[in-house]
């Protein structure tokens, strides 16, 4: 008599998603399972519409394993379909990026080792769109993410989180749950970070902001190993100002950067990925870069 | 509680201690935890793991009155009379299996039960039960019960169960679920048609349409005639509510009341009709709604979607050719989609018909089939569906009703939605200012 209902997809941005390090459920056949992201989504199914930056086949032809990366104004999701979703390796294969995409997909959490858990989602369905759609997700993602931030914004005043309380103010059964979930197992969670994620994407959808964003994408162009030169030289300065041994603080680089190179958050975060994977940049702390000697 | 009622309760602590503490001592601990205003079920479980026990074989349970049931409980010991009662033809591994549903009441409340097993004696409206080892769970965040193989039926006399009284309750029409009774309801008559069905005492007439406020609108039955007119006002005193394949409907008949109101007490028609949009999560605590109106995106097309032909004989879809009843068959062409909607509170599956599918594709069946022929690909419609549909925000709307399998939406009309996204990101962006 279990109700095979079907998940809700929940509109999450890559930040939120990629720092969900709970589960939830699953602990039976039957019983799906959960990411349990910090503002208290526990997502079983997501939908998420942005740009598809890469896309390879890391299996055989036989047996296909594609892994893709779509980006939102956030971060970046990863993506994966295997032999058992071939309408999805279809589209996948055929698509060149970038390009705007939806994905439909169940969500995972990975711990390769005890630090570090991995994020991904397993697509169900890859569908070509344009840029008025991505528009219209960032919209709702953002509705979303406001309703959860002041959800748990309620939460964090209430001595014990009730789940009981929550709806009675006013909000739906599954967030409180997720909510007094997320309340148990994240610490300190930083409210005003993520607000202001949520100004930054919904500035992504004005014009005045696209504008600018465009010009230094057709102005950078080809010029990505001189941004990442840019933010070497702009660590080096920074880290001979100080004594802390764990370097400078991201949110310092990230602003002077932007400030000066005129890019988008998201492509800060790229460049400063791409340096960690080229191996000049570390990150010894949370929320620290340093450069590597 | 007196020592005779609670000696069967003893005798069940002791069964599950197997001895391991004395009928004295187990006295004095229910009584103990009975002075801290433990119910009497908790405070057994609380004294057998207190003496080491396992609680799991504790069997007798104190009896409950339907609004103590929170959703969780097993064992349940209940008497309430059935309200209403149905049955049902259900799919388990296969097998057909006949089970029954409908609402308990008594003196506290009415609530929802299921029962899943056949009956040696069969039910009736009426009737008054005496139901033992019952369990409960929660749907739709409602308690329900639920009766099984392991419980346990024995008709009481009439007059065992008090009847249920309860005060005028005025309620919204979003707000109305299954059971509800002694309703106000203040609403504006969409439609009215008047039908003659057949009942046990012969043939009636049922006044029967759609009511609307301002947060939802609702199918009603009213039997009796009250000179209901389409765009009358009225104040209902003592509605209550049925739900057919899970949709909450209004039921009022000659004991009810039925004031006829000022025009103006409510918006027009026109408003009614268009103005209230409704969230999946929503439809889903309501079991469904007749006329809904829903803002979502199309995630998946599901197979069976696109081009299909139907049976002659019985209009089964049928596959290769063949029906599953009436065999090697000439299909009738149609078109329709069947897709999943999702709005980011919950999803449902929409059925869109020949002429909206029509619509949708801007062309007929006739050149559907041309189409198929020439890329020689009965899907080549489907996937076209998928390019003009999925990813794409909707306004859908028409009846929704639920099953085992959830929501479902027969769409009366599919409008793409043209959204203002920097219009709405500006006002987003005055409210959350940092």
């Amino acid at each position: 008599m279990s109700m095979m209902k079907r998940e809700v997809a929940w509109r999450i941005f890559a930040d939120e998603f990629n720092n969900s390090t709970l589960e939830a459920g699953g602990e039976s056949e039957r019983s799906p399972s959960y990411v349990v992201t910090p503002l208290g989504a526990m997502v079983n199914r997501i939908y998420v519409v942005g740009v598809l930056t890469e896309v390879e086949n890391r299996g055989t032809p036989e047996e296909p394993m594609w892994l893709a990366r779509v980006s939102d104004p956030t971060g970046t999701f990863f993506i994966s379909a295997g032999q058992f979703q071939p309408e999805v390796a279809t589209v996948l294969s055929n698509l060149e990026p970038p390009i705007f995409v939806a994905v439909v997909g169940k969500t995972n959490i990975y711990r390769p080792d005890e630090e570090t858990v991995l994020t991904s989602i397993r697509a169900e369905t890859v569908k070509e769109v344009d840029e008025d759609q991505r528009n219209y997700w960032i919209l709702e993602a953002s509705k979303g993410m406001k309703n959860r931030l002041e959800a748990s914004a309620e939460a964090s005043k209430m001595e014990e989180v009730s789940t009981q309380e929550l709806i009675d103010l006013g909000y739906d059964t599954k967030i409180a749950e997720g909510i007094k979930k997320a309340s148990e197992h994240y610490d300190n969670i930083n409210f005003e970070r993520y607000y202001s994620i949520l100004n930054d994407s919904l500035r992504y959808v004005l014009p005045e902001y696209e504008r600018r964003a465009e010009l230094n994408r057709s102005e950078k162009k080809g010029t990505d190993s001189s941004l990442l030169e840019t933010i070497t030289e702009t660590m080096k300065s920074m880290e001979s100002e100080t004594d802390n041994e764990d370097g400078v603080e991201y949110e310092e680089v990230r602003d002077t950067v932007i400030e000066s190179e005129g890019i988008t958050m998201s492509e800060f975060d790229e460049a400063v990925t791409e340096l960690m994977r080229q191996g000049k940049m570390r990150e010894p702390a949370l929320g620290y870069l340093k450069l590597t000697l | 509680m007196n020592e005779k009622e609670l000696a069967p309760h003893i005798e069940d602590i002791n069964r599950a201690l197997k001895g391991k503490a004395s009928t004295d001592e187990i006295e004095k601990e229910i009584q103990n935890f009975q002075n801290y205003g433990i119910s009497l079920d908790n405070a057994k479980r609380a004294i057998v793991k207190k003496f080491n026990g396992d609680p799991s074989l504790l069997s007798v349970s104190s009896e409950k009155k339907i609004n103590d049931i929170r959703g969780d409980e097993k064992g349940i010991d209940l008497k309430a009379r059935i309200v209403s009662i149905q049955d049902k033809t259900i799919e388990v591994d296969g097998n057909e299996k006949t089970i029954f549903y409908g609402i308990l009441g008594d003196d506290t409340g009415t609530i929802s039960f299921t029962l899943w097993e056949a009956l040696e004696v069969p039910l009736e409206k009426g009737d008054t039960i005496h139901l033992k080892n019952a369990y409960a769970n929660t749907w739709n965040d409602q308690a329900q019960v639920n009766i099984g193989s392991r419980s346990n039926i024995k008709l009481l006399e009439d007059d065992e169960v008090p009847p249920f009284e309860s005060e005028p309750q005025v309620c919204d029409l979003t707000d109305i679920r299954e059971g509800m009774r002694n309703l106000v309801i203040t609403a504006r008559v969409l439609s009215v048609e008047k039908k003659v069905v057949q009942t046990d005492n012969g043939e009636k007439d049922l006044y029967t349409g759609i009511l609307a406020d301002e947060t939802g609108k609702v199918q009603f039955s009213a039997w009796h005639d009250f000179g209901l007119e389409e765009d009358h006002v009225l104040r209902i005193s003592g509605g209550y509510v049925r739900s057919w394949r899970g949709v909450p409907q209004l039921n009022f008949d000659d004991k009810a009341e039925v004031e006829f109101l000022d025009h103006d007490e409510l918006p027009s028609q026109e408003d009614l009709r268009e103005n209230t949009v409704l969230t999946i999560s929503q439809l889903a605590r309501m079991g469904g709604a007749v006329d809904a109106i829903i803002d979502a995106v199309m995630i998946d097309i599901k197979t069976g979607s696109g081009l299909i032909f139907r049976c002659s004989e019985c209009n089964r879809v049928i596959q290769k050719g063949a029906c599953r009843i009436h065999g090697k068959v000439d299909g009738e062409a149609d078109l329709r989609v069947k897709g999943i909607i999702d709005d980011g509170t919950g999803a449902l599956t929409a059925i869109i018909t020949k002429e909206l599918t029509e619509d949708i594709l801007g062309y007929d069946v006739e050149q559907a089939k041309s189409i198929a022929r020439d890329k020689m690909d009965q899907d080549a419609v489907k996937d076209e569906l998928e390019e003009r549909l999925i990813a794409q925000p909707l306004r859908v709307r028409g009846n929704v009703t639920s099953d085992e399998y959830g929501l479902m939406l027969v769409a009366s009309d599919v409008k793409f939605k043209t959204v203002d996204v920097e219009a709405e990101a500006r006002k987003l962006l005055d409210e959350v200012c940092v």
